[in-house]
């Protein structure tokens, strides 16, 4: 294990640089990722957006941000975050800047634009090897517009877009692997109910140069029907019943950072959340529920 | 200065050449492709610092262009028709950026169906976004445009990117005698990029392009990007006679041609207007007093210059290269709002649409729309309206649907 | 024209009641026009809902002039300035609050021309907060004294489909209950004339000049404005950290808090930033020594007060 920061909690920074007061709902999981991420990160950053619930981070005159900020449109988030990377070293190199006035170029964006419309942004950026951090929240689904389906929806939830009996039919796509047939410098995924596991990994991108990218599971209360306060609990659950590896990327290589052994059953991940009642009430359908298990396991065989 | 024999497109490479600019981040299209591969060949060659990316689609070429303007570098594009289309989103986005940078368009006609040849449709799309446009009409233009464009843009009481426009093919690919000015010249004219205010440092953070709720919040920004636009006006007549000061070229908002004493004028944008010039010529070599108004700019809509230009004429002929689809051409619409309710306006607007996908606009037909606009003007008639097209096309597309729709059987009897 | 407007927190059933209310003025015949204020749903977050009712076609749209009758779902809403409440009140406006103490002592507060009536406060804010909507349209519907008992019947079991059998019951039980309630003063909320020419005074335009960036663009110069929205608004429960059970640990609180409202001092003690906590109660959930408990908001707010 390289040199890190962050071994235990408390080696997470305890002063929080992200303002308060910003329109995210209660219990947000893509809000308490980005505190986590900001706070490692700090602000000699340039947070490029593409459209989402996070776009209302920053609603005229009030921003959150103690570095920089700047919306896009849905589709073009890495093309505007490589307008700026450019910019920045032409000023630099053009001596018309101080290097002090660099910035990290962050590109923040959900699932929806990521795993749709900004793919070909993203494969493009990566294609040009452009430095930059790309950080995608999924919550699993178009949540700013009242979560519909979307290409990260999970097999058999239920979304504005999509009913029971089954929800939706169709896979979650294999978004980091994408990603990683790209080649770019680093792919991870991570989640804020693990946050030493997060810190090290934003640490260990940040060292870097090139195109490197974090997938982080972003658990939404309004989206998935559960109670705020069990966003930490279904973060932890998604992670040790194995529907969420933690892993990266690297030169071909990929490394589960956090394997939890015996793995438990999903159904403790999915009973805690409305979306997936329509599995348990009124009758447990067990054929989809053996089916969810087992694409976990079929995972986890191959890993293990 | 030198006085070279060159094309459009390499008339607007030298442009932003000569402009020093920083960054080009582009997507290739016909009729635009050869400005960025110059500009590539240039700083291969050692002979221009400009940074060139080639971006994955036109909507991220622009994204990148408004994203670096920001950050604050100069910046220079191009493209085309189905490009700028494509880019539509990211038009509106960076004009309300207040992203300072230049966007040639290289102009053809749109799809569906598709083509590669000239005509207006797509600069004209763009005419709500918040972009000044300019619009040239021979290959001297372009170049001086792309100068007057970057100053134009970067103007503190501006601050809106410009589309430079040219036609495709009849500017981008003829080539025509261009007096280039020399680097001293241009530096008199075009200083180095100053962002100002609006910049991406560590010392000044800063949250941009914001969300904006409510509408009295929202209409205040785009009310203020109308007003930049409008002060642009005065703004061009400044700095043009600076350009003619370090350059000796002077570009007016709209061109006059023979229009002074004249009963009725053509009035159109572009390189046809070369052709406009001839038929003005030839109509007033057999006693017709015709003249020409070609306006430059279109954004902002130059309406006093306008007005001034077509006060006391009987009647005007607008050639429109652009079709509204159930409405009509652009020109004319737009100059009827201009003239509407003012005591000098002229009695006759022709509205002629014409030169759709590169269809040509012989002089027979300039003629005709003269008299034509003649003979209402003095007989007291309505304006006349016309799609121009010919007895001879149409027997042309006849033969042409003869082959794409003969029937099954005579395919069959033909032994196919 | 009858015009009413519903005041609450996202999550309970603002937009219902107004559809509530919509459909049973629509029963009852009238011309009807009803929306929620768009896209401001968060839960805990100010909302409000307007309708409006007549017998002819309804020829106005957006915010109400004067409402006939404002409804308040969560009086804690009532003195939060941001929420809007009494906006457009005129002398004649009847307001209606959901409340734990009672009509006078908010008439008194407010200092309230018109009529002030209550229906009892849910205490317990989290288990009823879904029947509030249900609970504010039948009481409105009383008032209005032209709405009758089966239209309202009928109101709600369309808008009310969509719920679990058990909880469709409660909420009709506990509308009809309202309606009720309110019998005494049916037909207080009268139908009333657009505002008569007389009172419109110009709209005293301006001509916008041209203005010099920045103020010209939607760029935000200073870090950090956000800490300027007070989001504490939007609680309904409060976490209290008891600071003896609290073993000042990790700061567990303070890394899982979502929006950065648990703030650790140079002796690892965490407190809560109330002016910005929304009380989803991630810190009570997380802390391992079980040292942060929750109380509903409006307790919290009374023993503040009250010290």
């Amino acid at each position: 294990m390289s040199e890190t920061r962050f071994r235990r909690m408390n080696d997470l920074p305890s002063t929080h640089l992200l303002g308060g007061g910003t329109a995210m709902c209660a219990g947000c999981g893509g809000l308490q990722a980005i505190q986590e991420i900001y706070d490692v990160l700090g602000p000699r950053t340039i947070f490029v957006n593409a459209a989402g619930c996070m776009t209302l981070l920053s609603i005229y005159p009030f921003t959150p941000f103690r570095g920089s900020w700047l919306y896009t449109a849905m589709a073009c988030a890495p093309a505007g975050s490589q307008g700026v990377r450019d910019a920045l070293d032409i000023l630099v190199r053009k001596g018309r800047i101080e290097p002090a006035e660099d910035l990290s170029v962050v590109t923040l964006a959900g699932d929806g634009a990521s795993y749709g419309m900004g793919l070909s942004a993203t494969s493009a950026a990566i294609d040009r090897g452009l430095d930059f951090l790309y950080v995608c929240y999924d919550n699993e689904g178009y949540g700013n517009t009242g979560q519909q389906t979307s290409a990260a929806t999970p097999f058999a939830a239920v979304t504005a877009t999509n009913d029971p009996p089954l929800g939706n039919p169709l896979a979650k796509k294999d978004l980091f692997a994408i990603w990683a047939a790209n080649r770019p410098t680093y792919v991870a995924t991570a989640i804020a109910a693990e946050p030493v596991d997060l810190a090290r990994k934003i640490e260990k991108a940040s060292a870097m140069k090139g195109p490197r990218l974090l997938l982080i599971l972003a658990p939404c209360p309004t989206g998935w029907g559960f109670e705020p306060s069990d966003l930490v609990e279904i973060g932890r659950l998604a992670v040790s019943t194995g529907v969420f590896p933690l892993k990266e990327w690297e030169a071909g290589r990929t490394v589960h950072t956090k394997i939890r052994r015996p793995r438990v059953p999903v159904e403790e991940y999915l009973k805690r959340q409305g979306r997936f009642r329509h599995l348990f009430k009124p009758e447990r359908q067990e054929a989809v529920l053996s089916e969810i298990q087992r694409r976990a396991d079929a995972y986890w065989s191959a890993v293990e | 200065m030198t006085r070279l024999l060159m094309t459009g497109n390499a008339a607007a490479a030298w442009g932003a050449r000569l402009a020093d600019v920083d960054y080009v981040p582009a997507f290739p299209i016909t009729p635009q492709t050869e400005i960025v591969e110059t500009l590539e060949h240039w700083r291969e060659a050692g002979e221009i610092q400009t940074r060139v990316v080639m971006m994955e689609s036109e909507h991220s070429a622009v994204a990148a262009a408004g994203a670096a303007a920001l950050t604050g570098v100069r910046v220079f594009t191009a493209t085309s028709s189905q490009g700028l289309l494509y880019a539509m989103e990211m038009l509106y986005t960076v004009a309300g950026w207040r992203a300072p940078f230049v966007l040639v368009n290289v102009s053809r006609g749109i799809a569906a169906p598709i083509t590669l040849e000239p005509d207006h449709q797509d600069v004209l799309a763009a005419r709500d976004s918040g972009f000044l446009q300019i619009h040239c009409a021979s290959v001297q233009e372009v170049l001086d445009a792309v100068l007057l464009a970057h100053r134009w843009s970067e103007h503190p009481t501006v601050r809106l990117p410009v589309i430079v426009n040219l036609d495709g093919f009849h500017l981008s690919f003829t080539r025509e005698p261009v007096e280039v000015p020399d680097a001293q010249a241009v530096s008199r004219f075009l200083p180095p990029f100053d962002p100002g205010d609006a910049s991406f440092r560590a010392s000044k953070p800063v949250s941009r392009a914001v969300a904006v709720l409510g509408g009295g919040p929202y209409s205040y920004f785009r009310y203020q990007m109308h007003r930049a636009s409008e002060a642009a006006l005065a703004v061009h007549e400044t700095i043009a006679v600076e350009f003619q000061r370090a350059c000796g070229r002077r570009w007016d908002l709209v061109e006059v041609y023979r229009a002074e004493d004249a009963e009725i004028v053509f009035f159109l944008t572009g390189s046809y207007a070369t052709k406009a010039r001839d038929a003005v010529d030839h109509l007033r070599a057999v006693g017709i007093a015709a003249g020409l108004v070609r306006p430059r700019v279109l954004r902002p809509y130059p309406r006093e210059a306008i007005r001034a230009a077509l006060r006391g004429k009987r009647g005007v002929v607008v050639l429109d290269q652009n079709l509204s689809m159930g409405q009509g051409g652009v020109l004319h619409t737009e100059l009827a709002a201009a003239l509407y309710g003012w005591p000098g306006a002229p009695k006759v607007l022709a509205s002629f649409v014409g030169g759709l996908g590169g269809r040509d606009v012989v002089l027979e037909e300039f003629r005709e729309m003269a008299h034509e606009t003649l003979r209402a003007a003095e007989e007291g008639r309505e304006s006349p309206r016309r799609l121009l097209y010919t007895a001879q096309e149409l027997r042309e597309v006849r033969k042409l649907q003869g082959i794409a729709l003969a029937e099954r059987e005579d395919m069959a009897k033909e032994g196919m | 024209m009858y015009r009413i407007r519903f005041h609450g927190r996202g999550g309970q059933g603002i937009k219902t009641a107004s559809r509530i209310l919509g459909s049973a003025f629509f029963a009852e015949g009238f011309e009807t026009q009803d929306a929620p204020l768009y896209g401001a749903e968060r839960r805990g977050a100010p909302i409000y809902a307007t309708v409006r009712a007549a017998r002819t076609p309804i020829v106005e749209r957006g915010p109400l002039r004067r409402p006939d009758l404002v409804v308040v779902a969560d009086e804690t809403l009532l003195v939060a300035a941001v929420a809007g409440v009494l906006a457009g009140v005129a002398a004649h406006t009847v307001l209606l609050v959901c409340t734990a103490t009672s009509a006078q002592v908010w008439k008194e507060r407010l200092r309230f021309e018109g009529p002030v009536l209550a229906l009892p406060a849910q205490t317990d804010a989290t288990a009823d907060a879904r029947f509030l909507g249900a609970i504010c349209a039948g009481g409105a519907a009383r008032l209005v004294g032209a709405i009758s008992r089966s239209s309202l019947e009928h109101a709600l079991a369309q808008e009310l489909a969509g719920l679990e059998q058990s909880d469709r019951h409660a909420s009709v039980e506990r509308a009809l209950a309202a309606w009720d309630r309110m019998s005494s003063h049916a037909g207080l909320v009268r139908d009333q004339e657009g505002t008569p020419d007389e009172e419109l005074a110009s709209p005293a335009w301006i001509d916008l000049a041209a203005e010099p960036t920045p103020s010209s663009e939607a760029a935000i110069l200073v870090p950090a404005t956000s800490v300027q929205v007070r989001t504490g608004l939007w609680r309904t429960m409060r976490p209290v950290i008891d600071e003896e059970l609290c073993h000042r640990c990790s700061w567990i609180c303070s890394t899982f808090c979502p929006d950065g409202a648990v703030l650790v001092d140079a002796e690892h003690r965490p407190s809560i930033d109330y002016d910005h906590c929304k009380g989803c109660l991630v810190c009570v959930a997380v802390c391992p020594r079980h040292a942060i408990r929750a109380l509903p908001e409006r307790d919290a707010q009374s023993a503040e007060s009250a010290s």
